[in-house]
């Protein structure tokens, strides 16, 4: 018990060239927080092309695979943005210049889609005041299949819907993990259960690979189980510079001077450079990070311990048999138990071959 | 009566103090990132304790201890109630009713309050692209109040693209529409603030933050503002709300420029200290 059954641990280079074929589209898992930048550069650094983007809410993440040229086509509700005209990053750029095409929805709406994805249903409603706005009257990427409106069959008043979607692979970073993919994940859940559950695949990159016992004693951490998880990576500070709840704060300061080469093409070229191609994985990102600002910012930036309380997990006993291989309930011991069997139960006999 | 007494404060702090007014103890309310944060958490320690402050993250009765980078920030808190998700904020508790109040931020405004916050000229070609519609949109529309708060929006005729409903065209096209007939009721600018009165519900100046002129505010408006009989000095904060203010987010106090130099000075600060320390071994060799 408790052994693990099949290992999905690889590398991060092996996951994403494994399960995350150019042209096919991705769901970004996380919620601002966690956000798997260990991943994400990933795919930058293997070039991928012509990815379908569903994200949540971005900071750097979109201006980094638009500026790669991985993608020209993002789904999304928010992209935050460091400042007015002056800052105009890749995402400005990109719209600008035809490179990329955006669809709108609100972070109720896009979630909805991957909700209904998730629970394997066609199409669902959601809060049917949304076509007073823009985002119901344009479409882009989605076409005629972003909003309908119907009939509710049972009120017959109007209720608009959105459609189900499966995307095909989604990417998440969880502060813990067994080998199996059973992943466990806290702080702020935002959209990561229904992005994940709604791909076909799901690749989880985790602070900490833990034994499968850490798992099976707090069930209620596990947010996706791992028979619908295809590949585990651990990485360590995966999610620099997002924060992980009890392992790391945001970096502002590195996050400050990504939005400044976001300002020219230029310069984001250089920090894709300098962060993602010229690093081999996010072990040698670590390893030039103190190479250039020391070890004290990252230090800095560590987790101090505040434990959730444990939840008992205990039951008044762990078998139907006592301590003394006594039933209670049947009033006998296991031997007695077999002797009744065999003298008034409807024991079968059937002979076997020995090998 | 008594003694006359100079209160000093910054923008930021008068704005995050009317703000927290607009919060009653009880409300369950959804925060936005920025000014709603320290006005929820401004409230909650003092005349709102039982306020239920939520963000669309799924982090729900929290209690901040400063200000987080973005509403989905668990780092800023030492535990909350319920962790939920997104969903169950828009579904179990915004679509069933559950929300008292919610603050939006200002991109574009017009006449009755609705409101852009995803691009600036051409959708397809934009000057400049905003953050998006994030939890707007159906927060606005199902919320039992909006309280808007604006630093850097501008107020417009037409909105180069419809992101968050306000009072639609004004009257009672929301009940026309067949929606909730609640909307944003309170705007708070860096110079004033306007409500949105029934049955009009039209932009209409309330209050003159001190020193503003109504000259200040109407240059800014591009259609004939209207403005209320009794015209007030917006409320200045207590002492003990600046504290506050200024022990939860200082940054914020200090505004967006001052801050820049201060963290610009105090970076440069480090790395002197840092160099000092290997001239200092240079000499004794």
């Amino acid at each position: 018990m408790g052994d693990v059954k099949v290992s999905k641990v690889m590398t991060a280079a092996d996951a994403i060239g494994k399960f995350v074929p150019d042209g096919c589209s991705i769901s970004i898992a996380n919620f601002l927080h966690s956000t798997p930048f260990a991943l994400i550069h990933e795919l930058i650094r293997q070039k991928k092309k012509d990815l379908l983007v569903w994200s949540q809410s971005g900071i750097e993440e979109l201006d980094l695979l638009i500026g790669a040229g991985c993608t020209k086509k993002i789904i999304t509700a928010y992209n935050f943005r460091a400042g007015g005209e002056w800052a105009n990053g890749e995402f400005d750029r990109a719209l600008n210049e035809g490179r990329l095409e955006v669809e709108d929805l609100s972070n109720f709406a896009v979630l909805a889609m991957l909700w209904a994805g998730a629970m394997g249903y066609n199409f669902i409603p959601v809060l049917k005041g949304i076509r007073e706005t823009d985002i119901f009257k344009i479409s882009t990427i989605l076409g005629g299949e972003k909003f309908k409106v119907v009939k509710d069959p049972f009120s017959g008043e109007d209720t608009v819907v959105v459609k189900g979607a499966n995307p095909d692979v989604a990417l998440i970073h969880v502060q813990r993990c067994d080998r199996e993919g059973n992943a466990q994940y806290w702080g702020s859940i935002g959209n990561s259960k229904w992005a994940s559950l709604a791909c076909k695949k799901i690749i989880v990159s985790t602070e900490q690979i833990v034994d499968h016992d850490v798992v099976r004693f707090s069930p209620h951490l596990t947010l996706i189980p791992g028979f619908r998880v295809d590949a585990v990576v651990e990485e360590p500070w995966g999610a620099h510079p997002a924060e992980a709840l009890g392992a790391y704060n945001t970096d502002y300061g590195f996050r400050a001077m990504f939005f400044m080469h976001n300002i020219t093409a230029v310069s984001m070229q250089s920090f894709l450079k300098e962060w993602v191609y010229d690093c081999a994985g996010r072990a040698e990102y670590l390893a030039h990070y103190v190479e250039r600002f020391g070890q004290a910012p990252l230090s800095r930036l560590r987790a101090r311990t505040h434990p959730s309380y444990p939840a008992d997990l205990g039951s008044a006993n762990f078998s139907v048999w006592d301590e003394r291989g006594y039933s209670e309930a049947l009033g006998m011991t296991r031997s007695e138990f077999d002797q009744v069997l065999e003298k008034q139960g409807e024991v079968m006999e059937w002979e076997i071959e020995e090998k | 009566m008594g003694n006359r007494r100079k209160i000093r404060f910054t923008l930021s702090e008068l704005m995050i103090y009317n703000a927290a007014l607009e919060i009653q103890d009880g409300d369950k309310v959804v925060m936005g990132q920025g000014i709603p944060i320290v006005a929820c958490s401004l409230a909650k320690t003092f005349h709102a304790p039982n306020a239920v402050l939520m963000t669309e993250a799924g982090l729900v009765d929290v209690a901040p201890f400063r200000s987080p980078l973005h509403i989905a920030d668990p780092t800023c808190t030492r535990g909350y109630s319920y962790s939920c998700d997104l969903m169950d904020i828009f579904t179990t508790i915004l679509n069933r009713g559950f929300v008292d109040l919610c603050f939006l931020g200002v991109g574009q405004i017009d006449k009755f309050g609705n409101m852009n916050s995803t691009a600036i000229g051409d959708y397809r070609h934009p000057k400049m692209r905003m953050m998006g519609a994030g939890g707007a949109p159906d927060f606005a529309l199902y919320a039992k109040r909006v309280v808007l708060t604006m630093r850097g929006g501008k107020f417009v005729n037409k909105l180069d693209y419809f992101t968050t409903p306000g009072w639609l065209a004004g009257g009672d096209s929301r009940k026309r529409a067949g929606l909730p007939e609640t909307g944003p009721e309170v705007l708070i600018s860096t110079k004033a603030v306007f409500h949105f009165p029934a049955p009009e519900r039209e932009l209409t100046l309330v209050s003159l933050h001190p020193g503003v002129n109504a000259e200040d505010v109407r240059k800014d408006v591009p259609w004939k503002l209207k403005i209320a009989d009794n015209l007030n000095t917006t409320p200045v904060p207590p002492q003990e709300a600046i504290d506050f203010v200024r022990v939860f987010d200082p940054t914020l106090t200090a505004g967006r420029k001052l801050s820049l130099s201060l963290t610009i000075q105090a970076a440069a600060k480090k790395q002197a200290a840092k160099q000092k320390p290997a001239e200092a071994g240079k000499a004794e060799l």
